[in-house]
């Protein structure tokens, strides 16, 4: 195990016991998701991964902080937010922004009681091919594998890449039948996606 | 090939999912090599195959027309460009679609990687960046 794994477990065991207060992003995971990673500089060992990785949907939210998650393999898992977990749900939120039902990627520390404590977990977060099949003034249609999405355009969140070029608010230059990338969050009670970034592609 | 250090090729990547999962990823299935999981240590590449590399047609974009042959079961080490978070990979599908984003680059730290040349699976692009980043710039080792 290396320092930075020793370090990260030590800070994340105290802050899921309560005894960490994060004001703003740290060298071990904050409040911001970017931030955090941007901060790490120590690379994780490729042969012995120190971080656990959780995939799956939210079956129960325990206590306000244990967040119980059935894997699509089946997989059984209990992730603890702690003071230091950042909570991506299209933008950064808090815990009380989950909700059963939502599916989740996360990323932590094992603890020895057997929950996974997070330095990041992301909300019904996908990253899909799509074909722009249609534009509306707040959604776009969008083809993906054989079926149709909706993705939907919120002003203060969504913005679009054109050809590589720099991220914009500006989404008049998408058109029909183009392919993209789209960056969103996946919404469980219509299927439809909350869209954080359109990438277009030439 | 194992997962060492032996310099292979730079650029973006991106994530994908793939295998079992929750909404409009239920659809993706195993990839091209039929065993991509989202939860795994996966990744795609643009030459995973003839069939698959005439479909990314990385050679449409400058300086990437060389890229090499790594089929199913290739091993990489995927090295974050600034933060050198490294993780180890096993190619399980065909992607991205380079062409589509010639000239993409992202950068950090005044270093610029450019052309999307390798997509990871969540469980891989987690351990390197955030999920939400979308892409980041890597180099690949084998």
């Amino acid at each position: 195990m290396t320092s930075t794994d020793f370090d990260r477990r030590r800070f994340l065991s105290t802050a899921a016991l309560g005894g960490a207060t994060i004001v703003g992003a740290t060298a071990l995971g904050g409040v911001d998701p970017d931030a955090a990673f941007a901060a790490q500089h120590q690379p994780l060992d490729p042969a012995v991964p120190s971080s656990s990785f959780v995939e799956g949907r939210v079956t129960a939210i325990e206590d306000g902080s244990l967040l119980k998650v059935a894997g699509s393999y089946g997989e059984r898992n209990s992730v603890r937010i702690t003071n230091a977990t950042s909570v991506w749900k299209l933008y950064t939120v808090d815990i009380d922004a989950v909700e059963p039902g939502d599916g989740l990627y996360a990323r932590g520390v094992a603890m020895p009681d057997g929950t996974i404590a997070a330095d990041a977990v992301w909300v019904n977060i996908v990253n899909l091919e799509v074909v722009i099949r249609g534009i509306g003034k707040n959604r776009l249609a969008m083809g993906h594998h054989a079926g149709e999405l909706v993705g939907r355009i919120h002003d203060d969140h969504t913005s679009a890449s054109y050809a590589g070029g720099a991220l914009t608010k500006d989404l008049s230059r998408i058109r029909m039948g183009q392919y993209a990338r789209v960056l969103g969050a996946w919404r469980p009670s219509d299927g439809a996606i909350d869209l954080a970034r359109v990438s277009v592609g030439h | 090939m194992a997962c060492s250090n032996t310099y292979l090729w730079a650029g973006e990547t991106t994530w994908f999912c793939c295998g079992a999962a929750w909404g409009p990823c239920a659809s993706a299935g195993g990839g091209a090599c039929g065993n991509c999981r989202s939860g795994s240590y996966h990744g795609a590449w643009p030459n995973a195959s003839a069939a698959c590399y005439s479909i990314t047609r990385p050679d449409l974009c400058s300086g990437e027309g060389g890229i090499p042959r790594r089929g199913c079961g290739s091993v990489m080490k995927v090295v974050q460009q600034c933060s050198r978070a490294a993780v180890c990979i096993t190619i399980t599908d065909c992607g991205p679609r380079t062409h589509s984003f010639c000239g993409e680059a992202t950068c950090c730290s005044g270093q610029c990687r450019t052309n999307r040349i390798l997509d990871l699976t969540p469980a891989a692009f987690s351990a390197i960046a955030s999920l939400n980043s979308g892409k980041t710039g890597v180099q690949i080792y084998e």
